[in-house]
């Protein structure tokens, strides 16, 4: 009988569902459009030889490109022996084993690897080879990048949410004063610091530290390894806590004050206070926010394209490299994919870490 | 149905008329050039005298990103499309090589008696399997500014070797340091690592009988013990004559400290001769150009840089767009450059023009540096010029910041470009 009758005649909530379908179907189209159409693009082309603007021969290479990309290798490096005593070479100052150079041990067909870094284990000695070793350090830069920042922006960003979320005087005009880093734009944001960590006395942070006689008033900052990575984050960091701290400014004031007030009779102190009502109720949008900027990070190309250029690659930056620089179309959208996967995996880690879940 | 029909009428109407009118329509020629310092303005000129001559062409010139690499980016969107909109493009001396198949061969196009006017060396940079795919415009090569002023005080000649230039810059250093200018440094270049480091190293090995990183038959030259001599003594430099910060330097940050009187020496483009002598110059008069200074080899060696006019293969009037590039680059307008804006002109007979050579002197006491530039490896190694590049001055990078000796430098920097090429070691 029911079943008849459904064949008849659909009931309310399908053909609520029929409509919902339909009222869906152009968003569905524009995500086909613009979203999936794209991306499916890059990733057939990612498994070619393509060349950007170029008429060469299109070749399916498979996945060579994401080998080429992604070929780690782990060689043991043999000590040099001296060939009279048939013993191991020591370095005759600090009596240490000398070992012979990477570049012999590591294979060279069909792709060379090149020398990542070393490490011992159980008395061997072992090197590292990456097939692209720019896109490894890239990886690396790029991880380095978006968790410090990310980290240094959510603690500044609360703090100052906090503050600014307490009642004072002109409270309207420092909010709107604290957003004026993020409301430059990055290119530019980025070339005043890039005057600002100049390597002579003509950039401001090196004449501060001589006078609190840090160097002699000459560090190329972004040319020496230890300080590029950190004067990078700093620049970001600068930019972006405003928007942390506007996002997580926004999830305080939607806390009740009342609760704090209950707390407050319940004899809870201000700690407890911050960590059992504060925290977990600001944990909705404390998710939202460091999914955005984690992903923002590690998406990362203004910052490091301006200050850091060919010298030291993000991810971004080095696909931007492959494609205009080297016009390799094929390797940089496998980067592309690569960069996508990575995102993904963080993505859904937030997702599952911080519990955001959907109505359902 | 009504709208419909009307709307067909009109479309039809339209492609009638526009058929009619395409016969007295002026051609439309695009021009993509540069807009550094006087460079669009001067180019809008030239466009305006073109036109007055053939009012049947209208130019539209194009302002395309200052910085090189962007522009190449601009360049390729428009090839990967296959793009009419822009004809003549302006292109890098490094370029043809890599984008010749996007180009027509100006040999076809009427070049075939103006090229011998030119530069030889440029034509054959410019000449791509026997096609010449962009007709020079200006020249750049790189000069040695000195302060004339200080080498006197100091009873020093202007350097013809390195080894010259090491001992009057610390001379001078020394003693200006004493007078209380601590950041006076004795020479300064360009040691970041981008193109305008491939481009001093190329010089450096060039002067010391190093080769040219790849040569033109095709041999990969970079790692030979005199390119390790000249780049281990380049590395010297960092800290001592040079700032340390050196190793950030691009042609601007140089000139920067050269023209507020902050340092003794600089290695550069002739760019900086007509700003040094500007208003808002701490040595205008007080100083000049010579010859970078010789290694081994006897001779001082400078990289060959400047730009070039090409036509689009995906132009729809090829022959007016190639008329109109060699306008541009036809002696007279090249002429007018040279006076305005001391670009240097690729006609050689421009350099016994007694207008030039009063509006920028050396252009002529420097025809030999100009005449004898070396051209980095761009079209023996295309289309992987811009890859050859980054790793050579990573590799030179990596010397001058003492991360790897020359040697060692050298010797991974030919496995590289043995792998990256294809062609073979000497």
């Amino acid at each position: 009988m029911e079943r008849q009758a459904r064949s008849r005649r659909p009931s309310l909530a399908e053909r609520e569902e029929r409509l919902a379908y339909l009222l869906l179907l152009p968003t569905f189209l524009v995500i086909l459009l613009i979203a999936i159409y794209p991306l499916g693009k890059v990733f057939h082309s990612s498994l070619t030889n393509q060349r950007f603007a170029s008429g060469e021969q299109v070749e399916f290479v498979g996945l060579g490109n994401y080998k080429i990309l992604l070929g780690l290798t782990i060689k043991e490096l043999p000590p040099t022996i001296d060939e009279q005593t048939g013993k191991p070479e020591r370095n005759p100052e600090t009596n240490q084993i000398e070992y012979v150079r990477p570049i012999q041990v590591l294979p060279r067909q069909p792709v060379r690897y090149r020398e990542l870094g070393q490490f011992s284990l159980l008395g061997k000695r072992y090197v590292i080879g990456a097939s692209d070793r720019d896109f490894i350090l890239a990886i690396g830069n790029t991880l380095v990048f978006t968790i410090a920042s990310v980290f240094l922006e959510t603690v500044l960003g609360l703090i100052i949410a906090l503050v600014m979320n307490s009642k004072f005087k002109l409270r309207g005009a420092m909010r709107a004063v604290m957003l004026i880093p993020w409301a430059i734009p990055t290119v530019v944001s980025a070339r005043m610091w890039q005057w600002m960590l100049a390597p002579t006395r003509v950039g401001i942070i090196n004449v501060l530290l001589q006078k609190l006689e840090i160097g002699n008033g000459q560090i190329p900052f972004l040319r020496t390894d230890a300080w590029a990575l950190p004067a990078i984050i700093a620049v970001d960091v600068w930019k972006t806590t405003p928007f942390m701290a506007l996002l997580l400014l926004a999830g305080l004031q939607l806390i009740p004050q009342d609760i704090y007030e209950a707390a407050e009779v319940d004899g809870a102190g201000k700690v407890r206070q911050f960590w059992s009502i504060t925290m977990l109720l600001l944990k909705p949008t404390l998710a939202v926010a460091l999914i955005f900027r984690t992903l923002d990070a590690l998406r990362v190309f203004d910052v490091f394209q301006v200050l850091l250029a060919q010298t030291r690659y993000s991810m971004a930056t080095y696909n931007y490299y492959q494609l205009i620089g080297n016009r390799e179309m094929g390797l940089s959208s496998a980067i592309g994919v690569i960069i996508f996967l990575f995102i993904f995996v963080f993505a859904t880690m937030y997702i599952r870490l911080l519990g955001v879940e959907s109505d359902e | 149905m009504k709208t419909t029909k009307v709307m067909m009428f009109l479309l039809i109407g339209l492609l009638v008329l526009s058929g009619v009118s395409a016969a007295a329509e002026p051609v439309n020629i695009t021009v993509a050039t540069g807009a550094v310092g006087q460079e669009l303005e001067i180019s809008r000129e030239a466009a305006a005298r073109y036109m007055e001559l053939n009012p049947n062409v209208k130019i539209t010139v194009l302002d395309t990103p200052d910085m090189v690499q962007d522009r190449l980016g601009l360049y390729l969107q428009f090839f990967e499309a296959k793009s009419p909109e822009v004809d003549v493009y302006q292109v890098d001396v490094i370029w043809p090589g890599d984008l010749a198949e996007h180009f027509v061969d100006l040999y076809e196009y009427g070049a075939k008696e103006v090229a011998e006017q030119h530069f030889p060396e440029i034509v054959e940079n410019n000449t791509v399997d026997g096609k010449l795919v962009a007709i020079p415009w200006f020249t750049d090569a790189g000069l040695l500014y000195y302060r004339t002023d200080l080498l006197s005080e100091y009873g020093l000649e202007p350097p013809t070797t390195w080894e010259e230039l090491e001992t009057a810059a610390k001379k001078v250093q020394a003693g200006e340091r004493a007078k209380g200018n601590e950041d006076f440094w004795g020479y300064v270049w360009q040691g970041n690592a981008y193109e305008g480091l491939t481009c001093d190293a190329l010089e450096w090995l060039a002067s010391n009988d190093g080769g040219s990183i790849i040569e033109f038959d095709g041999t990969i030259s970079v790692n030979n013990p005199r390119a390790v001599e000249i780049l281990e003594q380049a590395a010297g430099w960092v800290g001592t004559i040079s700032p340390p910060g050196v190793i950030g330097f691009a042609e601007e940050d140089a000139r920067a400290m050269f023209q507020g009187g902050n340092a003794l020496f600089m290695r550069n483009w002739p760019y900086c001769y007509s700003l040094g002598n500007g208003p808002d110059s701490a040595i205008a008069g007080k100083f000049d150009v010579s010859p970078l200074p010789a290694g081994a080899s006897g001779k001082g060696a400078a990289t060959l840089g400047g730009w070039q006019l090409s036509v689009s293969k995906y132009s729809k009037n090829p022959e007016v767009a190639a008329d109109v590039a060699l306008f541009f680059a036809s002696y007279e307008e090249q002429k007018a450059r040279a006076i305005q804006a001391s670009m240097n002109p690729t006609i050689m007979s421009l350099y016994q023009d007694p207008e030039v050579l009063k509006a920028s002197p050396f252009m002529g006491s420097l025809y030999d540096v100009f005449i004898n530039a070396v051209a980095r490896p761009s079209t023996v190694s295309a289309p992987r010029y811009n890859e050859v590049s980054t790793l050579f001055f990573n590799a030179v990078h990596s010397v001058l910041t003492k991360k790897s000796t020359a040697a060692d430098a050298l010797e991974e920097l030919e496995l590289d470009l043995q792998d990256l090429t294809g062609l073979q070691a000497r």
